[in-house]
């Protein structure tokens, strides 16, 4: 069973006379009780599409189903069972954090909402600002003050849209294994968007990558990184730094000096094999007292979309 | 539509309207200020002229705070959400736009019946002027039909702003001071130049006012079927607009990036 399903989906905008595809005929699904990892460059078309999925942007064409039901003939039923959770949008800056979780609470129809709003705080340790308005809090306190009101209907399917960003370290860890907690105990199906690639692989089994618009990958963490035959390679030289250069030079290696001995470098694995041209330094007589290498990451994939994008707009 | 929903919204405005003095102060300060200007004047006419306008006036000044306050208020409270950025969360609530409209028209109401008895009272201690004298069910019926179109007007600019953003905010104080020269609140509808008769015609004010100022001067009150229906169908329309505007919103994207 399907937490949520996007089939075809699009959305274009007027702009400026222009007509801007933001969303051109994606689909996916979330799987009951997944964190779903919802990731591209900013335009990609994330925010757009989980603006459809919301209800706040209306699709031009395509179907979505939340936990198998229509969202706009169901409205009521779908939006009681989800919720929503982004670091950018407030809460009405006017009233105070209790003020603000009350009308949610009632809007939502939660009942014994005093117990709720308790329950809510503690868990994300906004209890001592209770009573300060929202105008008034620091970025980290209002996007746990939005976490809160997120769980407050103890939904069944949440959007987050960054919504961890503002925090420190600490609490970000502190709020990412609350969303771990409550993925697994209630079964709870998370659409989770983030620019800290670190955060996706702790939480999402899955993720999307989107890119202008369409869905150009699909697939665990794990399997996307095995897409990226790219590695990092650091050397801390002690002698013959010059010819390494040449050597790296020669076989078309870009490198970059970090300082006066550490020495990057970058290498494909389809066209460079590790091995060989570890086999090369040492036999010219090239020696370090360090090698450092730095396998692909979920960051590298995301940056590459995103020079791409750069690319082709230039 | 749930009534739960309905008073959390209610709840939401009343936390506003406690929490921000400025909303408070605005409720009470610009009604006195317009009394105490209109009522020295209307002393100083009567003074130096036989003409008995303090009833008129007052009555004019006390039924037309149905309309201003209720299609202001509506317009605020919308603006309100939309200068804390609460848009995004709010309709991504369970929260449906009939809710929305039901809420802001009885905060309107509230909040124009609370100035009404302010006035009523003020009017009555400084004055003697009691708004009853022209009978309670006929009063009911003014406030009624003035209470039917202020809501016709706030939804109308709600919708406008809804479509085109902030830009237009400062309709939300203007619109209603457009309508009222043409609204006759103070003088007849023949005191009006005549290209402007037929705008007032078309409003049902007028013949609120008109009416007002009949019961007070002792003649029978002309009916006032026709101005209820076309508040009613002003109403209508309006809510339509509003519904459309918000259908346009989302469909151009606006209620996600709060313009």
């Amino acid at each position: 069973m399907y937490a949520i399903q996007v089939r075809n989906l699009m959305k274009s905008f007027k702009q400026k006379k222009k007509i801007v595809e933001a969303v051109k005929g994606i689909s996916f699904s979330v799987k009951k009780g997944e964190i779903l990892g919802f990731l591209g460059p900013n335009g990609a078309g994330k925010s757009t599409t989980i603006n459809m999925l919301t209800g706040l942007v209306t699709p031009d064409a395509g179907e979505i189903k939340i936990l198998g039901l229509d969202p706009i003939r169901n409205w009521e039923l779908v939006r009681n069972s989800t919720n929503v959770a982004t670091a950018y949008e407030h809460l009405s800056d006017v009233l105070t954090v209790k003020q603000n979780l009350k009308v949610y609470a009632k809007l939502y129809g939660v009942k014994n909402y005093n117990e709720k709003i308790q329950e809510v705080t503690d868990l994300f340790k906004v209890n001592h600002i209770l009573n300060r308005r929202a105008n008034k809090l620091s970025s980290g306190e209002h996007t746990r003050m939005i976490l809160a009101k997120s769980f407050l209907n103890d939904p069944k399917v949440i959007f987050m849209d960054e919504c961890t960003v503002g925090l420190d370290p600490d609490v970000a860890e502190h709020t990412r294994q609350i969303i771990l907690d409550y993925n697994r105990d209630r079964g709870c199906s998370i659409l989770f968007t983030s620019h800290y690639m670190y955060e996706v692989e702790e939480l999402c089994k899955k993720v999307v990558f989107m890119e202008n618009g369409k869905i150009v990958k699909i697939g665990t963490p794990k399997d996307i990184k095995k897409t990226m035959t790219n590695q990092t390679i650091e050397l801390d030289v002690v002698r013959n730094r010059p010819k390494l250069m040449s050597l790296l030079k020669n076989k078309g290696i870009n490198f970059m000096c970090l300082d006066k001995n550490l020495i990057s470098f970058q290498i494909d694995s389809k066209e460079h094999n590790l091995q060989n041209i570890l086999n090369v330094i040492t036999n010219n007589k090239i020696s370090f007292k360090d090698i450092h290498i730095k396998k692909p990451t979920l960051d590298d994939f995301f940056i590459k979309l995103a020079r791409k994008k750069r690319t082709k707009r230039k | 539509m749930k009534c739960y929903r309905v008073n959390a919204l209610l709840m939401k405005y009343l936390y506003i309207s406690l929490n921000r003095f400025d909303r408070i102060f605005d409720l009470f300060y610009w009604p006195l200020l317009d009394f105490f200007i209109w009522g020295f004047m209307t002393m100083y006419i009567q003074k130096v002229s036989d003409l008995n306008l303090i009833s008129f006036i007052f009555g004019g000044i006390i039924l037309w705070i149905f309309v201003w306050r209720a299609a202001q208020d509506m317009v605020v409270y919308v603006l309100e959400d939309k200068w804390s950025r609460n848009v995004y969360n709010l309709f991504c609530s369970p929260m449906m736009l009939k809710e929305l409209t039901i809420s802001i028209i009885l905060l309107g109401l509230i909040r124009s019946f609370i100035v009404f008895i302010f006035l009523s009272i003020i009017a009555f201690i400084i004055y003697k002027f009691t708004i009853l004298t022209v009978g309670i069910l006929i009063l009911g019926f003014f406030v009624l039909i003035l209470s039917i179109f202020a809501w016709a007007v706030g939804l109308f600019i709600s919708g406008l702003i809804m479509r085109y953003g902030y830009r237009i905010q400062v309709l939300a104080w203007s619109v209603v001071w457009i309508i009222q020269p043409f609204s006759c609140v103070f003088y007849p509808l023949s005191a009006l130049p005549a290209w402007a008769q037929p705008i007032s015609r078309m409003l049902p004010t007028t013949y609120v006012f008109e009416g007002m100022r009949s019961v007070l001067s002792g003649e029978t009150l002309p009916i006032l079927i026709t101005p209820l229906i076309s508040s009613i169908v002003f109403f209508i329309l309006a809510a339509i607009f509003f519904h459309r505007s918000v259908e346009k919103a989302k469909k151009k994207g606006l209620l996600a990036k709060n313009e």
